[in-house]
């Protein structure tokens, strides 16, 4: 209860801020929509007809009001309404994100376990070596390179936008590649620290087979895990943005990048609050399956 | 024991280069030298007309490029990482001494900056300050203190628990003083960590600012990267080059990072 009245709050901070960000930084989105060559008259109609000229009080007033009934406005640019965009873009940014983060968990856990199992053998030594080149790749860095190498010079995957499974493949390996590595760090970590516990030693001289015990390690690590994608959950949207504008994808990203290039106050409104609404339930719900993983963690 | 180990050493040596070629770029041309452009140069392979690392698409001298590029980088991001640190530390000692206000407003700020993605709060500030160096600067400042400010607090509220402050509280050491003889010394090893780590987040913010278009300068590696992919085909060695620098240069600040922690604290390695 006291977690969704924080979100609430979270969410209200969020938007406002956003709100007054927009509107108290240089730039006007009339000018830029009419070209600077416009007439001083015309740009009067147009900011009456797109609601600017009232004070900002009462522009506030209006957005909280549109808010509450679930309606964002009409875009400045684009002759839809913000819904209606956002959910006409949403699509490849949920499957960008989801992907690469249903394929990233179980890689990162696997090899994480490998590397831990090894420790100090050469597939170790080997595991964290790649693991932090490609952690250290920055994604903008990354994409051209394996553009230049899978689609130029091999000529399997396209070079960009976003119409088949082809597609999509390096756009994902793009950002499969720097999350799992974070996941493989922290998941090795995090075994290596529960594996000098007490319990496992107990459950060895029990006799019970290696292969139950780093099931049963694994299942001690998933919250750690868990917590750790909800925290990059941020750093992949945030990725999204530069992966959607590198690959020409017709993404919630490229959308935004648009949005407040244009100064469209309503979109980039409208997707932060989504956006904003997006993370508080994925916390929630990390909060809840946290509960369930780790019973300890409730009390 | 501590013993100096092999990741400090192989980061320090890669990092080191680096700071060598920036200040040697420095001591040679200066802060405000520009590459020529020679346009019928354009997009030269490298080592061809003595130009070592090839020409980018305005005929200029990569390496010239991306040695401005470093400065730059190196100059914004210690810059920005010290700032934030200075700022950071300051307000997670207030907050853990139990100034009430300070800590209400830093759990409030570190929370929303936390949730909201940091590129997109430098994209929005950018777009609409109108790419200026000190709008970068104010903005990567902003979003990187909170990261300080938890560590300080954290180690503050760890410290003060100890025998040897209490001691020095019981004979009447000063507010001040004990902060600087006997806090900021346990807090400088664990922030100097996340400083080394907080550079390249700061370098790898500045470039995606840059290669979006939304940099302060033509030269952060991260706009000519931009530019670069825009001749993916015909010049392929401008991308390879840039993108191979900068991973690199992450890639040691990284290892250093790694390096310095288990140095530092023996303990944490995993």
């Amino acid at each position: 209860m006291k977690l969704i009245l924080k979100s609430f709050l979270t969410l209200f901070f969020a938007i406002t801020t956003i709100f007054f960000a927009l509107r108290l930084t240089p730039g006007d989105p009339v000018e830029r929509l009419l070209g600077p060559e416009a007439k001083v008259e015309e740009i009067q109609k147009y900011r009456s007809e797109l609601g600017l000229d009232k004070s900002i009080v009462d522009q506030y007033y209006d957005f909280a009001k549109g808010i509450v009934s679930f309606d964002l406005g009409n875009s400045f640019f684009k002759k839809d309404s913000v819904v209606n965009l956002i959910q006409a873009n949403l699509a490849p940014t949920v499957v960008l994100a989801l992907i690469s983060i249903l394929l990233s968990a179980p890689i990162g856990i696997f090899i994480g376990v490998i590397s831990a199992v090894k420790k100090s053998q050469l597939p170790d030594t080997l595991i964290r070596l790649i693991s932090l080149t490609f952690l250290s790749f920055p994604i903008f860095s990354l994409a051209p390179l394996l553009v230049l190498i899978f689609s130029i010079w091999l000529g399997i995957f396209p070079v960009s936008q976003w119409l088949s499974l082809k597609h999509m493949v390096i756009p994902i390996v793009t950002l499969v590649l720097p999350l799992s590595s974070v996941i493989i760090r922290v998941m090795r970590n995090k075994y290596l620290e529960e594996e000098s516990q007490l319990w496992v030693l107990v459950l060895n001289a029990k006799g019970l087979s290696n292969f139950a015990i780093i099931y049963r390690l694994i299942k001690i690590c998933l919250p750690t895990i868990l917590n750790v994608v909800a925290i990059q959950l941020s750093v992949v949207l945030a990725g999204t943005v530069i992966t959607e504008t590198i690959f020409d994808i017709p993404g919630l990203g490229s959308l935004l990048f648009e949005a407040i290039n244009n100064r469209d106050y309503p979109l980039v409104q409208g997707i932060i609050a989504y956006s904003t609404v997006i993370y508080m339930l994925v916390y929630v719900i990390v909060d809840y399956a946290n509960e369930k993983l780790d019973p300890r963690i409730g009390q | 024991m501590r013993k100096i180990n092999k990741e400090m050493v192989f980061g320090g040596v890669i990092l080191s280069l680096y700071i060598i070629w920036a200040v040697i770029w420095m001591s040679t041309h200066g802060s405000n030298y520009s590459p020529t452009s020679i346009i019928s140069n354009e997009l030269f392979k490298p080592l061809t007309d003595g130009y070592v690392l090839g020409t980018d698409i305005n005929g200029r001298s990569l390496f010239e490029v991306l040695s401005v590029g470093l400065v730059y980088t190196v100059g914004i991001s210690l810059l920005i990482s010290s700032s934030a640190c200075l700022i950071g530390i300051l307000i997670g000692y207030l907050s853990a001494i139990r100034i009430k206000f300070v800590s209400e407003i830093m759990d409030m700020l570190t929370n929303l900056i936390f949730i909201f993605p940091s590129i997109l709060l430098a994209i929005l500030v950018m777009s609409f300050s109108g790419q200026s160096y000190t709008g970068l600067v104010l903005c990567l400042i902003f979003t990187s203190w909170p990261g300080y400010a938890r560590i300080a607090r954290g180690e503050t509220m760890r410290v003060l628990n100890l025998g040897y402050v209490e001691s020095a509280r019981a004979i009447g050491v000063g507010e001040f003083r004990l902060f600087y003889k006997s806090i900021l010394p346990s807090i400088v090893p664990v922030i100097s960590i996340h400083f080394v780590l907080g550079i390249s987040g700061v370098i790898i913010s500045e470039a995606s600012l840059g290669f979006l278009g939304l940099g302060a300068s033509e030269y952060s590696w991260g706009a000519i990267l931009s530019m670069a992919k825009l001749v993916l085909l015909e010049a392929p060695h401008v991308v390879i080059v840039t993108s191979l620098l900068m991973t690199g240069l992450i890639i040691s600040l990284n290892l250093f990072s790694d390096g310095l922690r288990d140095y530092l604290d023996p303990k944490l390695k995993g």
